[in-house]
Order: C-alpha cells, then structure tokens, then sequence
C-alpha cells in the first residue's frame, strides 16, 4: 500500500519519504507474503459488496497501472487477467452449489454473467492439468498479480524519481510528523501504512495469521489461479514463473508469527495432493507466515484529518483494494495541498 | 422465569448456545450473537497460540459480548491434549466451564468415545465443568455421567453438515432414559425447523455455529433460530398432541350421517 501511493503520489510531483519497517528488499508487511490474486467474485461470498465494488475498480486501475510500470522500469510486473478457476471433488459439489447461490443473492440476476460452470470438457480446455475433476466453474473477471516482482518494481521506479528511503526503521505516525529511534521529522503530510505495525492508533485492529507454502514442480502446469473448495479446507494454486505455485493460505484469528504448523502443512499439503497428484513429488521452496491487519468488521480502514492519513485493515484483500484505495488516497491529499495553496 | 436452563446450578433465560467461529467478520458474529439471545457461547483457542495469548484481541471483543463463555476443546485428539488446553482456557478466561470435544475421525469431526470418557474423568478430578460434545449412545452418555459430567451434548449430525437430526431414535431414547439430565443437541443442526424438533422432543438446549455463521444474513438467521427454539420449547411444554391416523373434524357435521363421513376420512 505504501510504495504504490507513494508512486502515485510522486507522479503528481510531491516529495516523498518512504520508512519502511523491515528490509525494503523484503518488507515486514502481509503484502510480501500474499499469492497477489485479484478476485472480486471469489472474495464476494466472504465479504461484503463494498469489498466486491472497490476490487472491480482495482482489478481495471491494475490494467493500466501495470502497464505503466512495466514501461516505466522496462520489467514485467506479471499481472494476468486470466481469470480463476473454482473446482470441488464430486462428494464436495455443493459448495459449488453454495457458491454460486451466494453469488447470486448478492449479486442478483447479473451473477450468471460473471461465472461459467465448466462440465468435464470444459474444465480441461481451459486447464489441461486438472484432471480428476468433473466439474467447476470460471469465474473470467478476475487476476492476480507476482508481488515478488511488483514490488522490487516499484521500489525502483520509486528511486529514479528520487524518493527518500529509510530502511529498518520502525515509526510512529502523527499528524505532520514521524517519530523514529533517530528522533522527530516535519513532514506536510504523513500516510500510515504500517499495517498491523499501528495497532496502538487504531481502535480494533487485529492480526489475521496466514500461512502460504511456495511448491515447485513441472509436472502441474496451471494457467491461472485455481481454488479448490471444501467443506472444512480452503486452498488456492497461484502459478508463478519457473515452475513454482503459491499455495495458500490459512487464517487463523492470532497474531502469532511463528513458522507454519505441522498441521497446516498438512492440510494444505493434502489439499494440494488431492487437487493433482503430481504435486506429491513437488519439492517446497519456502514457507511464509504472517499476520493480516484486519478491522472487526474486516473492511478497509481510512482515516484522514489534516497532515495525517491511515490506510489499513485490508484484511485479506491487499491487492484486491490497494489501487481502488490508493486513488481515494491521492484524491485526498491532493485535495488538502490544494487547500492550502 | 420458571423455565429456565439450569446448568451446573447457573440459569439461563436462553436455550440456545451459539459458536463464535466462520462469521464473515467479528463484527458480524456479535451482532448475530446478540440477535440469537444467547448466553452462553462457545470459542475455540486451539490453534491460536494460546500459550501467548496471541488471540487476546479476538477473544476481549467476544467476551464484550458479556455472554458465560464455553473455551472449547476443538481440534484435541487425545485426552492428554484436551485435559492441557482446557488448563491453558481456565486460566486464560476465568472460567472452569468447559465444552470438551475429543475428535476420533478427522473426515466427519466423530468425538472419540473412548478419549472422551477418559478426558471427562480427570477434567472433573480437576474441578472443570465439564459439557461432553458426545455422539448418541446411551451407553457413552452413562459413562459420561459416570464420571461426572452433568450435563450431555449428543450431536444431532457432524459438526458442520446441516443434516438435522440423524438418529432421532436414539435422541427420543436419550431423553426418555436420562430425563434429569440437562441434555443439549449440539452440532449438526441446519435448519431452524431441526432446532425446533430437537426442542419439541423435549431436549434441554441447541448448541449451533454452521447454520448461523455460514447463512448469507447471519443476523438474520440468529433471529430465527432464536424463535424457533422459543417455539420448539414452547410446544414440548403445552405437549403436543399424539398423532393419529384418521381425521378427525373438530366441528361435528351434524347434517351428515355418520357412514358418509367415514367415507370422507383422507386416506394416508
């Protein structure tokens, strides 16, 4: 959240100091540890319509703002608008059934015009791979994107435009000012994105743990992100470059980072298994474990009152809202500067 | 009130008891809470990390809900682990309640007997309260009683599955054999017609998550639990009239001869 609107931000020719918390090669934030899938559907039937409207927007703003900075740095960000595939074993078929009448009730008639159901055949044009499935349903306006690369993008973009990094550098945010181990800076505006890292300001605001497996294997080529729904297990394929899929993702009310638990690997290990076998010789490149900032009511938290905004609480729709949030964002702080001119 | 829940010696106005889990935001789940009426509800800490209380947040929100709260045992295989993270829930909220599962079957969530039985036992030497989610056999539900249990939770299906009352021979024999016991149907209950059958039949109390967590208006769908249980208790206490096999007419057709009316009783 924070290097997109500080990239929004500096295109409209502000100065911008951006403190990061962690690492900026690997920031401490959920947004490095997320799959980077953009579904407004799939998410509609956990959430409310304000989730659903603002990931519409996002998922066209992603379009563009992809293309842009993929120009802009000459390397690809890997946004794909290939849309998502939901699939369930035949004894599981009623969440198919589930799905679709939540859609439904809160989408009303124009549900059907998002989604495709998929018999056997259909399944397999679109995903040759999945093959003990007999049926599923495509759900074509949706994406994702790589955060592994988007984020090294931005950083870069960011730096040609001669933004001021602070690395390792956990603050506190107030109005006009941040307070840092090295003391107080001035500043016209300050925006807290720090996430679960301002849990002190915001009334509520409570960690969501998630925990994502990263497989490798050529023997399961996916096209698209691929969920897998079952009564009791949630899973998600999100095929990356190089063979890899991200595999996720647990949510567990705690804040606990620890690693992942035996159990969860399980669960999603099996998971994964039963969605094609072949994953069972895939080999596990990595782990991640963090914590979601979510509100009680899960929905985006925006707060704004003179030199000082916070975004947070995007729960588990990071690059779901980032850029529909964004924009209100640099709307905002446009309009204060302009106030004050 | 005359027709309160009684258990272990505190009363209740409600009679039914709701979980906290599968909401689609904390905020949902306590305004459904408050629309269901109930007092008493249940939460789950096993995979919270508990140890550092790393789901304090959560849990202070739930307990603002100033319900009796039910620390849950969910996910313990094994007596030794339940008997540990029962400890871990009396000293996190105060409370010696507990509603103990011991799972035997992962695909279907079955509680194990055997590790049930044996978890109670020392539960109740540890001075715990001890609410037995249990299948319903006559027999693990003496055992439970033998060890102390006072009240019992026969499911109705697995957890999760919406079916309703599966065996409802074996409830009817549950509430016929053990008529003092404080006896909840808890878990498998989809519909508010199951509840109010489960209530009709003379049970004590529902114990459900699914059916309100997972309805596209879980509000709503608090609310009419909430009736239909209001309803179910309601009928089990005016008693409720043995069925027949022949209509009978409450107004007499005095006009008509009586062998002509035998002629239009429906056949079922």
């Amino acid at each position: 959240m924070g290097r997109l609107l500080a990239w929004r931000l500096v295109r409209r020719g502000l100065d911008i100091s951006l403190f990061e918390a962690g690492d900026l090669s690997s920031p401490s934030g959920a947004c490095w540890t997320a799959a980077g899938m953009i579904s407004p559907l799939s998410e509609l039937v956990h959430s409310q319509r304000q989730i659903y409207d603002l990931g519409v927007q996002s998922l066209a703003l992603w379009v563009e703002w992809a293309g842009e900075l993929e120009a802009l740095s000459g390397r690809s960000v890997a946004f794909r608008s290939a849309g998502s595939l939901l699939v369930a074993h035949g004894r599981d078929r009623t969440e198919l059934q589930q799905f679709q009448r939540e859609l439904q009730a809160k989408l009303g008639d124009s549900a059907d015009e998002h989604l495709r159901q998929l018999d056997r055949t259909g399944l397999r044009q679109l995903e040759p791979a999945l093959e003990n499935f007999e049926q599923g349903l495509f759900l074509s306006r949706e994406g994702d994107i790589d955060n592994r690369r988007l984020l090294p993008v931005l950083l870069d973009v960011l730096r040609e435009q001669d933004v001021q990094f602070h690395q390792r550098t956990p603050v506190v945010c107030r109005d006009h000012a941040i307070e840092h181990r090295g003391g107080q800076q001035l500043f016209d505006c300050v925006i807290d994105c720090r996430g679960l890292g301002a849990a002190r300001d915001i009334d509520g605001l409570r960690g969501v743990r998630g925990e994502v497996l990263v497989v490798e294997t050529d023997e399961v080529p996916l096209q698209r992100p691929v969920r897998l729904l079952h009564p009791r297990y949630q899973l998600y394929a999100v095929p990356r470059g190089d063979n890899r899929t991200v595999i996720g993702a647990t949510e567990i009310e705690s804040e606990d980072r620890s690693p992942i638990s035996v159990r969860s690997t399980m669960e999603l290990c099996s998971a994964l298994y039963s969605l094609h076998p072949a994953f069972a010789e895939a080999r596990i490149v990595e782990t991640r474990v963090n914590c979601r900032p979510a509100t009680m009511d899960n929905l985006p938290y925006v707060y704004s009152e003179p030199g000082l905004v916070r975004v947070n609480g995007l729960y588990r729709h990071g690059y779901l809202l980032a850029p529909a949030l964004a924009l209100k964002v640099e709307k905002q702080i446009m309009e204060q500067f302009l106030q004050v001119a | 009130m005359s027709d309160q829940l009684e258990l272990y010696g505190k009363r209740f106005d409600s009679r039914l008891l709701v979980g906290t889990a599968l909401y689609p935001s904390p905020a949902v789940m306590r305004e459904s809470v408050r629309e269901s009426g109930a007092e008493i509800i249940t939460l789950s800490l096993r995979r919270q990390g508990p140890e550092q209380q790393q789901g304090k947040m959560l849990w202070d929100y739930i307990r603002e809900s100033g319900c009796r709260l039910l620390p849950n045992t969910a996910g313990c295989k094994t007596p030794r682990e339940a008997v540990a993270l029962a400890e871990m829930s009396r000293e996190i909220f105060h409370t010696d309640w507990l509603k103990l599962e011991v799972v035997g079957d992962d695909y279907n969530l079955q509680p194990d007997p055997y590790g049930l039985v044996e978890a109670a036992r020392e539960l109740v030497k540890r001075g715990f309260r001890v609410l037995p989610y249990c299948t319903d056999d006559l027999l693990v539900c003496r055992r439970l009683l033998d060890v102390g249990c006072e009240v019992l939770m026969p499911w109705g299906a697995p957890i999760g599955t919406g079916l309703g009352l599966l065996n409802k021979y074996n409830l009817r024999t549950l509430r016929e054999r053990l008529p003092d016991i404080p006896l909840i149907v808890d878990a498998g209950i989809g519909a508010p017609s199951q509840a109010a059958e489960a209530m009709e039949m003379g049970y004590d109390a529902v114990l459900l998550n699914t059916a309100i967590a997972k309805a596209q208006d879980p509000v709503q769908m608090a609310r009419a639990f909430r009736l239909a249980i209001e309803s179910g208790r309601c009928a089990f206490a005016a008693g409720l009239m043995l069925q027949r096999q022949t209509a009978s007419p409450s107004t007499p057709t005095l006009d008509m001869p009586f062998w002509q009316q035998a002629d239009r009783v429906p056949q079922e």
